[in-house]
């Protein structure tokens, strides 16, 4: 299929769904977290609110739930045991082709 | 990316019990489409990636759009397929549960949501290479494809179930959600040009993950057992 069409499809495939997201930014409280947009959203509807659409002075943090509880160790090990075991399998599947009869895969 | 993220209680007991058994439903066919077609060595190895790199992300709040984070469904669904995407969807909303992201009444419900964006990136994406799209487009609109599938899906659960507490009648509910899945579908353009990247990547170095190409290999589907 020819590039321009590709491509003017994903164009406007974004520019559509950017429309709504600024709507649905600006419907829901403005620059708010989404756990606190979300609720306030649903106890009391539509409310117009401003603020940046980017904030990078925020910077990038874990989820609340997680790093008020008390469980960013937990978080850690979970994220290195699943990287680990997904890392080792595929080593092992790319280096000797797949596992064989012995070890079966489920 | 769509996430349920109301507490414990929020919806009806009988919209729990729905969500739970369609969730269930859904993982209970696919365990036993996996089992009785069997699934690649290789993309049980690109599972455990994906539901790593899907469990990371899902608990980082990036600073856009007010404070969102991303779940890589549409990834995982293009990468692993959409049997091991659901499964994947599965072990990370229970990992996150656990951890308080996320109500563990709704594990259902999000699984549904979650499993969605999987299920259409992974056949949107197969479909437009089908019609001779680049890697590129395609990855990234199916990916976004499949992130406002699970943001809709995400809408509809809580407006046919309502909100426990919520002084909303359904009609105002049902605007109000349309804000929050409108702002999702802006999510998801970000994670769409995100994905389109990544799979563009892994298409110049190994074609054969997103199954552009045979892999250099002697494995045949294994079958899965017991």
């Amino acid at each position: 299929m020819q590039h321009w069409k590709q491509y003017g499809g994903l164009t406007a495939l974004f520019a559509t769904f950017l429309a709504a997201g600024y709507w649905g930014f600006t419907a829901t409280g403005g620059a708010l977290p989404w756990a606190k947009r979300s609720a306030k959203t649903l106890q009391r509807g539509v409310q117009e609110g401003g603020g940046s659409l980017v904030n990078l002075g925020r910077g990038i943090i874990v989820a609340g739930p997680i790093r008020k509880g008390g469980m960013m160790v937990e978080f850690g090990g979970i994220v290195a045991l699943l990287a680990a075991l997904g890392v080792g399998l595929y080593i092992y599947v790319d280096r000797y082709g797949g596992l064989n009869d012995e070890q079966p895969t489920g | 990316m769509a996430h349920i993220h109301l507490g414990e209680g929020s919806f009806p007991l009988w919209a729990l019990i729905l969500w739970t058994l369609i969730g269930t439903g859904l993982i209970g066919a696919i365990v036993y489409r996996v089992r009785k077609g069997g699934i690649k060595t290789h993309q049980i190895a690109l599972a455990g990636i994906g539901a790593a790199a899907s469990f990371a992300v899902f608990q980082l709040n990036i600073p856009v759009w007010g404070g969102i984070h991303m779940n890589l469904t549409g990834l995982v669904g293009i990468l692993a397929g959409p049997l091991l995407g659901s499964l994947i969807a599965l072990v990370v909303n229970i990992f996150s549960a656990a951890l308080g992201h996320g109500a563990v009444g709704l594990l259902g419900a999000n699984t549904l949501v979650n499993a969605s964006e999987a299920i259409v990136a992974y056949y949107a994406f197969k479909t437009l290479l089908g019609m001779d799209w680049d890697v590129f487009p395609a990855s990234a609109s199916a990916a976004t494809l499949g992130l406002s599938a699970g943001a809709v899906l995400m809408g509809v659960i809580i407006v046919v179930s309502g909100v426990n507490g919520s002084a909303l009648p359904r009609g105002d509910l049902t605007i109000a959600v349309a804000g929050l899945v409108g702002l999702n579908l802006g999510v998801a353009v970000i994670e769409g040009l995100l994905t389109g990247f990544i799979v563009q990547f892994l298409a110049s170095v190994r074609p054969d993950l997103i199954g552009l190409a045979d892999r250099d290999s002697k494995e045949e589907p294994t079958g899965v057992t017991a």
